[in-house]
């Protein structure tokens, strides 16, 4: 596994002054592969990202690109970053504003000394291929920001580098923008092969683009795996937070008899859910826990007046419209939970009849996590 | 692009890259470093020169390490005239160019006045000229007897002859304010223009009247602006040898500048005039750290970019004509009259106080520039130094700018307040310094010293320039270069220094200006040989007013290209 990782990561740390941007992280990519880092602002993606590129000085860990150690303290290698060999596409795109579209375009031709012919063709089939192929010889600070990102794309891509590192790439694009953005990216990367490494703190595009999401929290590894695998199975309490799950505090009625068995958990008074175990060990009776659902698995259905409810019952608090879906806040005997499901036109004040699957409710034992 | 191979440099060894990469991270750190550490040397040296000079007493042949320099200064009672009397033009030139400054930036950013465009130009063209000069022509204009202003006021008002009384602290004050305004107008212009409207209008719909707006909202917003520009134009104006030289020296008025100056000439008495230094050095520093604290402490709460415009204010007809009479008068007496008395004493064959059309020549000109060896040389050596140092300053200011906001965070706050301190310097403490360190070596009285004298005391400006154009400069572009393949010299190259070219080039025109005028530091480091322009006006201004006219008037024309260049290539003052 080790030997064959194109970009392999060992031990890597990162402080800023007292704060510790990167906590001791090992990462291997393969080649052509895409890996999503994931996580909220501040969780050290990025920094990742820049020690990847020789923008930021690692204080320990060992760094292999293709092969070449790029990083190691130990041995105090430190590559510059135009050492390197990559392409990077930045959140703010750094388009050069002093320059043409295809002067920005061609800078990694240019300072690698290609010849004019190869130079031309190089940078056309590139402008082509991100569709600026018109738009050459425009100042590259007149494009919009869709133009924008694809000069960076360009960019990055031009000299044919084997990992291209992308730092928030469709951050500052507008939502059908990144849709298109992000097909466009899927459909390249099969055309040139190259290796990927995207940093984000959206969960849609992290899924999309990437054969392995990484997700992050305060400098370390949360979870990581290929996207249905992080999505559908939440490895941790923060996971599910992150994703959107609705995370609420209950304790342990009655203890599993198997790991990842059937346990039944305790709101309040009376309330009482049955979920499956998340964690590896035994749950004990009467440990606090923490119950994660999806909002989507929270089925609700409106109750006519005077009728006895068959499961749970509670009641709208609030609603808002999504389009094609609604979301709702329903009270449950105390406790809120998000729900969306096909617009069906409750209002705060309806009393409902409320479902949850026992397969869908992942149970965490509290406390065990840095964020709880 | 599928079949085409990928472009990458000749693959090198491991052993070669990472030698590479040591020779690349050297120019990389140690190129702005050493630009740290030139700066901080030029600081350092005339400062500890000064210092240590002043603590050695020469009694007969007997060298001490004593007090007594000091003793000696606070023992005399000329020191204490000296100080009075700088404090008092500090202060007056400070309170005058600040009502001055902000009446007019008011006028210019805030109002609908016709012509305000203009007068936003013309406000600044006193900026570029030289103060000496500028005293001098009020010596033309105002003198009694001669001056033709006075004159004039004799004649039909009928008042006294000596009724401006141009040789005093009051012409002093006078003539300072009117070359510090534009300091002032040039800080304030900038907020006031940026200020939320909002911040004003929300006072006026809750009821208060437009002066107490102004009073109670517009001047507060501001106050940080302007006081900082007032600490500035006070350490400044007061440490300006030109003007008292001028104007008060005359008639024995004494000032710190113009007594240290004394104390410099034979019979000279460098300790005393070192342990001067030292006082006014140590005054200056505490002046700056105060501004600095100020700002930095208020930066942020001041105004936003955001909001929108100020509304102009529509000036009734009384307002109209106040506003137009503030303008004239400012830029009457600051250009205007100057530059006629200059122009009609240098095209006269002999100056009676009286234009007489019968003795107009140009001969005066054809002398300075073809027939008298002191002006040919000294015109040469001004043109030498302020484009020799003006290249050198930006290209140091660069190197520190870079330090300064790229460069390792941790001792950029002490590298800042070090390369800072020459701000408020006067450029005749420095020269001293300066001179301490030349005597009796081979670099005494040559171009070569005082032209580090000129960089060591000036670069600060050009490193404000570039470093506030350097802070909204965003590092990815220079990361992205970096990482698409380019040296970190090729990213200088190709990336950096074209996106910083306005900020070069409004800093080495604010240097090639301030190098051409430049009085109080080289009058203590030029000899024979090496006299500047602005030596050669002083030398001359006791022999010859046809001569020293025609002379300014060369300057000035050096001066006022310099400001056409700054129109031209639309670099900002501001950023200045």
């Amino acid at each position: 596994m080790e030997q064959d990782a194109f970009v392999s990561i060992r031990n890597l740390t990162k402080r800023f002054g007292e704060h510790v941007a990167v906590n001791d992280i090992s990462l291997n990519v393969a080649e052509g592969h895409t890996l999503a880092l994931l996580g909220p602002s501040g969780c050290g993606k990025t920094t990742i990202l820049r020690c990847l590129a020789g923008l930021e000085t690692p204080d320990s860990g060992h760094i292999s690109l293709a092969g070449n150690v790029v990083f190691d303290h130990n041995a105090r290698v430190n590559l510059m970053p135009e050492q390197r060999e990559l392409g990077i596409v930045f959140q703010s795109y750094a388009v050069w504003p002093h320059m043409s579209v295809s002067e920005n375009v061609g800078f990694p031709l240019k300072v690698r000394g290609v010849a004019k012919a190869e130079y031309d063709d190089r940078v056309a089939r590139i402008l082509n291929i991100v569709g600026l192929g018109a738009w050459r010889d425009k100042g590259a600070t007149q494009l919009s920001g869709g133009q924008q990102q694809r000069v960076a794309l360009a960019r990055a891509l031009v000299h044919q580098p084997r990992l291209v590192l992308f730092d928030e790439p469709m951050s500052n694009l507008d939502t059908q923008l990144r849709d298109q953005v992000r097909m466009e990216l899927n459909i390249l990367q099969a055309k040139l092969g190259f290796t990927a490494i995207y940093v984000t703190h959206d969960q849609a595009e992290a899924f999309s683009l990437a054969e392995t999401v990484v997700v992050m929290n305060l400098g370390r590894i949360e979870t990581s795996g290929p996207p249905r695998d992080v999505f559908h199975r939440p490895r941790t309490p923060f996971v599910a937070r992150f994703l959107g799950l609705n995370v609420c505090e209950g304790k342990l009625v009655q203890a599993n008899a198997t790991a990842g068995g059937q346990v039944e958990v305790a709101f309040g008074e009376s309330l009482r859910l049955r979920g499956l175990s998340g964690d590896e060990q035994k749950l004990t009776a009467g440990a606090p826990v923490l119950v994660c659902v999806r909002k989507e698995h929270i089925g609700i259905r409106k109750l006519a007046p005077g009728a006895i409810p068959q499961g749970l019952s509670g009641e709208i608090r609030a609603a808002s419209f999504l389009g094609l879906n609604e979301e709702y806040v329903v009270a449950l005997e105390g406790v809120e939970l998000r729900a969306v499901q096909p617009a069906s036109g409750l209002r705060a004040g309806d009393r409902v009849e409320v479902s949850i699957r026992p397969e869908d409710c992942i149970v965490f034992l509290a406390g065990q996590n840095r964020l709880d | 692009m599928q079949e085409s191979t990928a472009v990458r440099r000749d693959p090198m060894t491991a052993a070669t890259a990472r030698a590479q990469s040591r020779v690349g991270r050297f120019a990389e750190v140690g190129l702005p470093a050493s630009g740290v550490l030139i700066g901080v040397l030029l600081v350092l040296g005339p400062f500890l020169a000064t210092v240590i000079r002043s603590l050695l007493y020469w009694d007969r042949d007997q060298v001490s390490l004593s007090l007594q320099n000091f003793v000696g200064l606070f023992g005399d009672p000329r020191f204490y005239q000296a100080v009075g009397n700088t404090v008092i033009c500090g202060a007056g030139a400070t309170i005058c160019s600040c009502l001055l400054g902000f009446s007019l930036a008011w006028i210019v950013s805030r109002t609908d006045l016709p012509g305000r465009r203009w007068f936003e130009i013309f406000n600044l063209v006193p900026f570029f000229l030289s103060p000496y000069v500028g005293a001098v022509s009020w010596i033309y204009l105002a003198a009694p007897h001669s001056g033709v202003l006075s004159r004039l006021l004799n004649q039909y008002l009928g008042l006294p002859d000596d009724f401006i009384r141009i040789y005093s602290l009051g012409g002093v004050i006078w003539v300072l304010s009117l070359f510090y305004t534009p300091y002032v107008y040039l800080f304030v212009i900038a907020p006031m223009r940026q200020m939320d409207a909002a911040l004003e209008d929300a006072a006026r719909v809750h009821g208060a009247s437009f002066w107490y707006t102004l009073r109670r909202i517009t001047i507060p917003l501001l106050t940080p602006a302007l006081l900082s520009s007032a600490l500035i134009v006070f350490v400044t104006s007061a440490g300006l040898f030109d003007v008292p030289l001028a104007l008060a020296a005359p008639k024995g008025i004494r000032t710190m500048p113009t007594e240290i100056f004394q104390l410099v000439q034979y019979p000279s008495d460098l300790g005393r005039a070192a342990s001067f230094g030292v006082v006014v050095m140590i005054v200056t520093v505490l002046f700056t750290i105060l501004q600095r604290r100020y700002i930095d402490r208020r930066r942020f709460e001041t105004v936003t970019g955001k909001g929108y415009r100020p509304r102009l204010v529509q000036l009734r007809r009384g307002g109209r004509f106040a506003a137009w009479m503030l303008e004239f008068v400012y830029l009457g007496s600051g250009v205007v009259l100057p530059l006629i008395a200059l122009f009609m004493v240098s095209f006269s064959r002999l100056w009676t106080g009286r234009l007489d059309p019968s003795v107009l020549t140009t001969h005066n000109f054809e002398y300075v520039l073809f027939g008298f060896k002191l002006t040919q040389t000294a015109i040469l050596n001004s043109v030498y130094l302020a484009i020799v140092g003006a290249t050198i300053g930006v290209a140091l200011a660069v190197l520190q700018g870079y330090y300064l906001n790229r460069g390792s965070r941790r001792r950029r706050a002490l590298v800042d307040s070090l390369l800072s301190l020459p701000l408020g310097i006067p450029g005749i403490i420095l020269g001293l310094g300066f001179l301490i360190i030349a005597i009796r070596t081979p670099l005494y009285s040559t171009l070569a010293i005082i032209l580090i004298a000129y960089i060591a005391r000036f670069f600060p400006f050009a490193t404000r320039t570039v470093s506030s154009m350097l802070l909204a400069i965003n590092p990815e572009l220079e990361q992205s270069a970096r990482a698409s393949g380019a040296s970190w010299l090729q990213t200088m190259r190709y990336i950096l220094l074209p996106l910083l070219m306005p900020a070069i080039i409004a800093a080495w025109l604010l240097l090639f200006v301030i190098f051409i005028r430049e009085l109080g530091a080289t009058i203590l480091l030029y000899g024979q040989g090496t006299e500047t322009i602005s030596v050669a006006l002083v030398i001359l201004s006791e022999h010859s007013a046809a001569t020293m006219t025609a002379l300014a008037v060369v300057q000035l024309i050096l001066l006022l290209g310099a400001f056409m260049l700054f129109r031209l290539t639309r670099a900002s003052l501001l950023q200045a």
